[in-house]
């Protein structure tokens, strides 16, 4: 075989190589018993929680879900801005977030609907948008994890404010940057609880003494769970995977005593979105979500440990009886989270 | 074809553009919250420059020592190199700064005076996290060089003299571009500065995105970054204008050994021991973590849809971004004006950060007028053309100043079709570019977030996302399961381009006529 001829046939296999890549790519092979029915959900609950409710949707209803994830590591400029992108002609049926601040962004900027749910109507009224726009569930609480390798239990912090205590070195203790996800909202709820002078004080306190800000709450969780800090402010659910892995950590809820401000709970969103291609399948799966029986579902994977209705499974890594939640209205903490994410990136980002 | 490449490459820009003017003349954009030159904003644009340019120079240099090295190596072992940092650049860099994190918190059990935070861990992390990239680039920039030039300096002149003002000199144009393309990845990246508490400007962008919401504020919050690395791309170009011309990037470079004084050599052994602990850092600290097989099989398991998506992905922009790169090179070619015209239309989308790409990407394609076209299953591969596709119009512009244009005359005079022009000529000559633009624009697609997580397709995902979404659910095992299927998944690809290419040239070298002048330079 001479040159030539090699040249001719690796041509040849590569422009057909190039054929069955470009049909690949625009029509992936989908399984013939595929129903017909879809709905688009943008979320930004981790797959690894998200994927098995949409699979039991999927069994139960017959309407294959399409998902688009989030990841910690685009600072929420990920989705939400996708979906105001997007809004002129929105692909996205609903959106079904970790939290509540970015939803109300979006009901803000016009990319919602209202829809009144059925299967809300045992949620307390606190979990629920006034105007029907999002509905709250179960969820999450701002909490400390501990390395029980370096502190003994009677040197546990008790309350955010140990952040700054002298009792603990700068760079042994962490939060991830506090205009960031969850972060940030527990960083408004601040502002909005103690006032913006006392708040402000408060955080440039922690940029001044050093303290590790990281890039997400899974990053003080495992920098906890390596021994590089002592104690670090995460979510409950980056705190009990590491307990439920087996890591020597505990968790503290904190500012739990008589005349403390309690920590900051966060619920589960759930929200319609305007112009949905999908409306009615879009209708169903918030009603699936919304239902009692996925709440307990999803406090069984791990993903809600403060529930919003009494379900039979409890959470295991945690004791959760009479946690004391901060006394803050989801709306005035949404509205004070761009003028709190300015203030602290000029504390912070430096 | 130069038309489509400008589109696709330009349609993020335009898009955001769009999107400010509308929302300039709609009132909605409030220009009084823009002060882009306070101190503190000032301090982090200066830091962010410096940091990359530090990490992007000391990259050069390291790379430098370690091909000066290796360059003499047989072809064999050199391959094996090349194909090796070219996996590793495709394992997105915050596992590489991961991977340090975990080991320097073990070294701080031993050292507990080590520091774990500020510019200076940033700086060698970053460092560490492109070196195999920074290596691959240097071992372009060598290849760019004509070796009879070196060898006859080399007849006259100690080895070390031909070495620093003839072969470095020589290359020292692509290593301007190639200081140029790792200075506008670090200066983009806040991920691994952020890791080890260093606030860079990219984070500031994202900072600001995240607060308003805006696009329109966030690319206006991006200008004055943006401004520095067009400068840096800038001052690139005028350096890979400048080439020297050589047949063949990947012929044997023949001839005696050179002989360097020892401390050179110091320096090319102790650069040499940077980059085998930083594979060693990275390949040890993946498989320890993997732990056994079945974790392993069971991320890829996990992951097979995603894994398979990202493939198509990076084979689709390859294919994609290719033939449009190759006409857009020809462009770069020309000289006065429309040249000029031409690296201002191809550099310009390098200095975009990632997330605002992918949201550009979506204000242009999901207008009224281009909706009904909405390429839906083709975004990522879009976003990848835009963010990548420079890179090959460069990389095959340096390789069309290696061919000797009367080539393409003869052929054009002599070939009885259009098409045995393309394959017998044409072809064989660009496959060199092709396959190191094809290698780079794979690794960089399988590696990217911030514009594929904007603009993924519901119901797909890439690895690197699914990557990303087990590093917050604190899936070690898993993360480093992937990485290393992605660099297995690489090397495999890498061999079996290296094993077609020497297939299709066997008789050509072995059939080389002895005394030819053009051959026989090497």
């Amino acid at each position: 075989m001479n040159r030539n001829t090699r040249v001719t046939i690796f041509a040849g296999l590569l422009i057909l190589v190039l054929l069955v890549t470009g049909l690949l790519v625009t029509f992936p092979a989908v399984p013939a018993d595929i129903p017909k029915k879809t709905v688009v959900v943008y979320t930004s609950v981790d797959q690894i929680y998200s994927e098995p409710v949409f699979h039991d949707f999927e069994n139960e209803t017959g309407i294959r879900v399409l998902a688009v994830y989030d990841v910690e590591a685009t600072k929420t400029t990920g989705l939400v801005n996708r979906l105001i992108a997007e809004k002129n002609r929105p692909r996205a049926d609903v959106f079904w977030s970790g939290e509540f601040g970015q939803t109300i962004l979006l009901k803000n900027e016009s990319v919602l609907t209202a829809y009144s749910s059925p299967s809300a109507a045992d949620i307390p009224p606190q979990f629920l948008d006034e105007d029907d726009y999002w509905t709250g569930f179960g969820g999450r609480a701002r909490v400390f994890i501990v390395n029980t390798d370096r502190l003994t239990p009677d040197q546990y912090p008790e309350s955010i404010y140990d952040l700054l205590s002298a009792r603990y070195a700068g760079n042994t203790v962490g939060i991830a940057y506090p205009m960031f996800g969850t972060t940030a909202t527990h960083a408004a709820a601040l502002y909005s609880y103690l006032g913006t002078d006392e708040a402000r004080g408060f955080f440039t306190n922690i940029s001044n003494r050093e303290v590790r800000v990281v890039d997400g709450n899974s990053v003080v969780r495992d920098l906890v769970v390596d021994g590089q800090l002592a104690f670090g402010l995460t979510d409950t659910d980056d705190a009990c995977g590491a307990v439920e892995k087996g890591a020597h950590v505990a968790i503290i809820v904190p500012d739990q005593g008589e005349g403390r401000m309690g920590t900051l709970v966060i619920p589960n969103t759930v929200a319609l979105i305007a112009g949905a291609p999908h409306p009615d399948e879009a209708k169903a799966f918030i009603d699936y979500v919304l239902d009692k029986k996925t709440e307990d579902a999803m406090v069984n994977s791990g993903w809600i440990q403060i529930p919003s209705r009494d379900v039979p499974t409890k959470t295991a890594c945690m004791n959760i009886t009479g946690i004391k939640a901060m006394n803050i209205s989801y709306q005035e903490v949404y509205t004070g989270i761009p003028a709190t994410q300015k203030d602290l990136i000029e504390i912070f980002i430096r | 074809m130069v038309a489509l490449f400008i589109i696709l490459v330009l349609s993020p820009l335009a898009g955001l553009c769009l999107d400010l003017l509308y929302d300039f003349l709609s009132g909605t954009l409030d220009l009084s919250v823009l002060t882009f030159f306070s101190p503190r904003r000032l301090w982090l644009l200066f830091a962010s420059i410096g940091l990359a340019a530090t990490v992007a120079g000391s990259g050069i240099l390291v790379g430098v020592l370690v091909v000066s090295l290796l360059w003499r190596i047989a072809k064999k072992g050199l391959v094996i190199v090349l194909l090796t940092v070219l996996a590793l650049a495709a394992i997105p860099p915050y596992i590489h700064a991961l991977t340090w994190s975990s080991l320097l918190g073990y070294l701080t059990g031993f050292l507990p005076g080590l520091t774990m935070t500020g510019w200076g861990i940033s700086y060698w992390v970053e460092l560490m996290a492109l070196i195999p990239l920074a290596t691959l680039l240097v071992w372009i920039a060598f290849a760019s060089v004509d070796p009879a030039l070196v060898e006859a300096g080399r007849v006259f002149r100690p080895d070390m003299d031909a070495f620093l003002h003839i072969h470095l000199p020589l290359a020292a144009p692509a290593l301007g571009a190639s200081f140029g393309f790792l200075f506008l990845l670090c200066c983009s990246d806040y991920s691994i500065p952020s890791l080890f508490g260093a606030d860079v400007y990219a984070l500031e962008i994202f900072a600001q995105f995240s607060a308003s919401g805006s696009s329109a504020l966030a690319f206006l919050y991006a200008l004055p970054l943006m401004v520095v690395m067009i400068a840096v791309i800038i001052a690139s170009r005028s350096g890979i204008r400048t080439l020297a011309q050589t047949p063949d990037w990947l012929s044997d470079r023949k001839g005696t050994a050179p002989l360097f004084p020892w401390p050179f050599i110091l320096l090319q052994v102790l650069a040499c021991g940077v980059v085998l602990f930083q594979i060693l850092v990275l390949v040890s600290g993946l498989l320890l973590t993997t732990g056994t097989m079945s974790t392993l099989t069971r991320s890829v398991e996990m992951a097979q849809g995603e894994l398979v998506y990202s493939l198509l992905v990076a084979a689709g922009v390859v294919i994609v971004s290719l033939p449009l790169a190759l006409a857009a090179a020809h462009e770069l070619k020309q000289p006065g004006l429309r040249g000029g015209i031409s690296w201002g239309l191809v550099l310009l989308p390098l200095a975009m950060p990632a997330s605002l790409t992918g949201i550009g990407l979506i204000l242009f394609w999901n207008t009224p007028g281009m909706a009904v076209i909405y390429p839906d299953l083709l975004m990522p591969v879009l976003a990848g053309v835009a963010r990548f596709a420079p890179f090959a119009a460069i990389i095959l512009f340096v390789q069309l100043r290696f061919i000797d244009p009367v080539l393409f005359d003869a052929a054009a005079v002599f070939s009885r079709s259009l098409l045995k022009t393309w394959v017998r000529v044409r072809l064989p000559l660009y496959v060199p570019g092709l396959l190191v633009a094809a290698g780079i624009l794979a690794a960089l697609t399988l590696a990217e977030l911030g514009a594929t997580l904007v603009v993924a397709p519901p119901g797909y995902g890439t690895i690197t996302l699914r990557i990303y979404n087990y590093l917050h659910y604190g899936s070690a095992g898993e993360v480093a399961g992937l990485c290393l299927m992605i660099t297995i998944l690489c090397l495999i690809v890498g061999v079996c381009t290296v094993v077609a290419v020497t297939w299709l040239y066997r008789d050509g070298r072995e059939k080389r006529p002895e005394g030819d002048p053009v051959h026989d330079r090497s």
